[in-house]
């Protein structure tokens, strides 16, 4: 199990484009991903949980990838908050 | 035959696509057991289907809109969407039908208590996804507005502004509803898209089936079930006559909109959407009087940000190549709803919080706005006009926010037009009364006779019962309608009209005897308007104007401006 943290840059925070590419992102790893965001636990390939979380700009997202491909889950994904999922 | 009201001139011959207002009726039953599987396949079935659906509309969207679809799609495609849903039949026995209703509602909710706007609106997305999933599971048929069959006549007790925009105007031969009124949106839409159209047809959804053969006359409001031979005739007729007076008015494209006796006029398109500007161009208007920016917001489920206002601004003022774009800013409230903005409900929304009075309070708004159409003025010739104004205070308010954003605009650095011109309407009579003191603190006014004829004889538009009262003849309206043409006259500033008295050939008479400067109208009347205007004398007009301002009834008015046209 690989873990790491990271802030959320998006100014208008996760919303349904950067929700979508973020659950599209995740599904392709055969490792669960959870975000533990301000004491609740995500299920990083749900667009639902990820949406209705309602992260905000700002907050603090914990990324746990547990898998066979867990350190490139983790690598990738980080790397898609940095970008901001392309908004 | 059925009858209603024509309000779209034309002959429309097709079949007919109901528009039903759904009214189902969800039952709590409780299931067996040995239902529950059939139960669940029912829902993940319908769910199938909507998911289907909604991958075939795809296939024609791209851009921002595609990425929408997308993230939709993924909705529909989360096992936790229907979590709540499986769980009700399963734990609860309940069937398929109402396990949707409760199941999605809980998921909607989660939504809808979330303090961020935005996401407390997408429990609309949600709630979207569960009519179109309960519409399967009652075998309902569902139809696709932006993709009709040719020769469709949509019938609907009444069409809402949503419906309307979404409309495949290339395929609709007409368009019949119960309810609604001239001046109603459906109504304009119609005129400006050159539908025939007919309104108040009493149980028209009833009586009509769909796939029925019928024929209308948007002039007369004549319905034919399965025309005979005779009618079809008729109404051939009628076409190639009305056909012809298209083509005699062509000639008009070419005329300069002047009397007899010289006094030049200009001649201006209302317009709902910047694509419209093709339609006014193509009717030869020589500006855009009225672009009715409300269109925009509602057509969009969040307030449209400032750069999709700046290109829709830009792209009419664009199309129209330097001719006179006036942008009536945002015109909401009253029986304009907007569903994100959650307005409180009120007693007499006419008389409430609307228009410039909501602009000034949610000055967000309101400057998002300001601010793009002051960008999009760089690049052609763009005014502001602020509706629903009622005293000085609100349009030196408005002037100030305007201000204000010009200064950011300068701060940062971003090209406007300093010069550009600020207007506003006159609609209720307490402006119209004032009318030289606000002509000495704007560039420009517009007359809106659609709602100065309400607010004066104090008769809402859309009641029915009422509407006999409605009337632009109304001696009161008329000096109204001078008193506010003077007061511009006595500053020097320009008096236009943007209502639908403008487009009107009985009434444009007077309104030259009035001196009124510019005439702003659906576009298909413009063509008739110059005609109209280019038969006038100045100086009858005139004499007309001070014959009938001093007339006691409507009725005397109407029937004097009617036999004044006649003689023409």
């Amino acid at each position: 199990m690989v873990k790491d943290k990271i802030v959320l840059t998006n100014e208008t925070g996760l919303h349904a484009r950067p929700a979508s590419e973020l659950a599209k992102l995740a599904a392709t790893f055969k490792s669960t991903i959870k975000l533990y965001v301000n004491g609740k636990t995500i299920d990083a390939k749900s667009i639902l949980a990820i949406m209705s979380a309602g992260i905000k700009y700002n907050t603090e997202i914990e990324i746990e990838c547990d898998g066979e491909d867990e350190e490139k889950a983790l690598s990738e994904i980080k790397k898609g908050f940095e970008n901001n999922f392309g908004e | 035959m059925l009858k209603g009201n024509g309000v779209s001139t034309g002959v429309g011959f097709g079949n007919v696509v109901i528009l039903k207002k759904l009214e189902r009726k969800i039952e709590k039953k409780t299931i067996r057991d040995a239902q529950k599987e059939q139960e669940l396949k029912r829902v993940h079935e319908a769910l199938q289907e909507v998911i289907n659906d909604t991958e075939n509309q795809m296939k024609n969207i791209t851009g921002t809109e595609a990425d929408i679809m997308q993230a939709y799609l993924m909705i529909m495609q989360d096992p936790s969407l229907i979590a709540e849903t499986e769980n009700a039949i399963k734990n609860s026995n309940y069937n398929a039908e109402y396990a949707v209703e409760v199941g999605f509602n809980s998921v909607a909710q989660i939504f809808e208590n979330m303090d961020d706007k935005y996401m407390a609106s997408r429990s609309r997305d949600i709630l979207d996804i569960k009519n179109r999933v309960l519409g399967k599971l009652f075998k309902e048929e569902t139809i696709d507005l932006t993709k009709l069959n040719p020769n469709t006549i949509i019938v609907a007790e009444e069409l809402t502004t949503s419906e309307t925009a979404k409309l495949d105007f290339n395929n609709i031969s007409g368009i019949v509803t119960e309810l609604g009124g001239e001046n109603s949106h459906t109504s304009i839409m119609a005129r400006t898209h050159a539908i025939p159209a007919i309104t108040k047809v009493k149980d028209a959804t009833k009586i009509l089936k769909n796939g029925d053969s019928i024929a209308i006359n948007g002039t007369s409001g004549e319905i034919y079930i399965n025309p005979t031979e005779e009618e079809k005739q008729k109404l051939i007729d009628l076409e190639k006559q009305l056909e012809e007076e298209k083509v005699e008015l062509e000639k008009y494209k070419k005329q300069e909109s002047v009397t007899r006796d010289g006094i030049k006029v200009k001649l201006y398109a209302n317009i709902g959407l910047p694509a419209d500007a093709k339609i006014a161009l193509n009717n030869t208007a020589e500006g855009v009087g009225l672009f009715r920016s409300e269109f925009l917001y509602m057509d969009s489920d969040t307030m449209p940000s400032e750069e999709s206002q700046f290109t829709a601004y830009k792209e009419a003022v664009q199309i129209m190549e330097g001719r006179e774009v006036i942008i009536r800013t945002l015109d909401i409230g009253g029986d304009k709803d907007l569903k994100y903005l959650e307005l409180e409900k009120e007693a007499n929304p006419f008389l409430g919080y609307r228009a410039i009075r909501l602009c000034l309070d949610r000055q967000d708004i309101f400057k998002t706005q300001l601010r793009a159409i002051l960008r999009a003025s760089a690049f052609g010739k763009l005014a502001i006009m602020f509706p629903m104004i009622s005293s000085i205070d609100e349009l030196r308010a408005a002037k100030e926010v305007l201000e204000e954003c010009k200064k950011e605009l300068d701060n940062e650095g971003i090209e406007y037009d300093k010069n550009i011109q600020v207007g506003i309407m006159i609609e209720i009579p307490s402006a119209a009364l004032i009318a030289d003191k606000l002509a000495k603190e704007c560039d420009f006014f517009s007359i809106g006779t659609n709602d100065l004829i309400q607010y004066t004889v104090a008769v809402e538009r859309g009641n029915e019962k009422i509407s006999k009262l409605y009337t632009k003849y109304h001696p009161a309206v008329i000096q109204l309608i001078k008193k506010a043409i003077d007061g511009a006259h006595s500053a020097n500033i320009i008096c236009g009209m943007c209502g639908e008295a403008a487009g009107d050939s009985t009434f444009i008479p007077l309104l030259v005897g009035l001196g009124l400067d510019e005439f702003s109208m659906n576009s298909n009347s413009i063509l008739r308007a110059r005609k109209t205007i280019n038969n006038l004398d100045s100086k009858e007009c005139s004499k007309l104007s001070e014959e009938v301002i001093n007339m006691s009834s409507a009725e005397e008015v109407e029937k004097r401006l009617k036999e004044f046209i006649n003689q023409k």
